[in-house]
């Protein structure tokens, strides 16, 4: 029947998508926020990615930039608020970067 | 024939849209207003599924009575809330390219099945198509069910947050097993 082979495909996706982390899961050992960088320094990270910015945000302990790649794909990526080094970014709920070595 | 107390539910219906409406025109992010279109397109669906096995449950009440009255207009409205989240969605993406280009993603597709899935039974709930298919209309109203579930499948491969999906199927399922129960109690109390 239609609705059972819905369900299961729907069941199949759930199965082999890429598992990610929620949003407030991600945690980037930032640190005491005194030592924070200004988030506004980011601008310069995303200009350097070539990416539209449509929002920053503090996130957990970690720094939050939905962005726009110029090929127009929306993202997600988190930045560590000291160093501005890029951790992660997220595509639509799948990760397509992580940087080596980081676990958060 | 739009009587005045189905005027004032979609009326009703309407408030959170223009709520939305009225943040974007303000100047809010289209991505912003995923979640409220989206969650408001969830509940509204489970409004529609709520009061038949109910109804089952408790026998047909004056409340449950009303309640399933307006049902059709429920679903047509989650329909419709469905229609608005797409909305913001090409706003956000302003490109079709960027949408085409992320398709394959299952938190996406996931998103369009669900909408397509919502879209016969809304489209077919007028009353003539009732009077025309009969009995058959039931079993396209069904696929509310599918879409509900697959809706929820989207929301979780975007979020990865259980919690909230879970408490949006938990009404439903609770709904389910009273329909088991009290129906089964109800048969064994005739049999008796």
């Amino acid at each position: 029947m239609k609705i059972n082979r819905l369900v299961m495909a729907a069941a199949a996706t759930f199965a082999f998508a890429a598992p990610a982390h929620a949003d407030g899961d991600i945690s980037c050992n930032g640190g005491p926020q005194d030592k924070w960088q200004k988030i506004s320094k980011l601008k310069k990270q995303a200009w350097l990615e070539e990416w539209q910015i449509l929002k920053t945000q503090v996130e957990g302990d970690c720094y939050e930039v939905y962005a726009r790649t110029k090929e127009g794909q929306a993202i997600e990526a988190f930045f560590h608020p000291v160093t501005l080094e890029k951790l992660v970014v997220f595509r639509r709920g799948q990760e397509i970067y992580r940087a080596k070595g980081f676990k958060g | 024939m739009i009587r005045w107390p189905r005027l004032l539910l979609w009326l009703l219906l309407a408030i959170p849209a223009a709520l939305m409406i009225t943040d974007l025109a303000g100047g809010a992010l289209a991505m912003d207003l995923y979640h409220p279109s989206g969650e408001m397109a969830v509940r509204l669906m489970i409004l529609a599924l709520l009061p038949g096995p109910l109804v089952d449950a408790f026998g047909p009440n004056r409340f449950l009575r009303g309640w399933i009255a307006v049902r059709r207009n429920l679903g047509v409205a989650a329909f419709l809330y469905g229609l608005l989240h797409l909305f913001f969605y090409v706003l956000d993406m302003q490109m079709v390219s960027a949408m085409i280009g992320e398709l394959a993603i299952p938190g996406i597709w996931t998103g369009w099945v669900a909408l397509i899935t919502m879209a016969a039974p809304a489209a077919l709930s007028f009353d003539a198509a009732l009077r025309r298919l009969g009995r058959r209309w039931k079993r396209w109203q069904r696929l509310v069910y599918p879409a509900f579930l697959v809706a929820l499948v989207h929301w979780l491969l975007l979020d990865w947050a259980w919690l909230p999906a879970f408490i949006h199927l938990a009404p439903v399922m609770l709904a389910w097993a009273l329909r088991f129960t009290m129906r089964r109690r109800k048969i064994q109390r005739s049999v008796a």
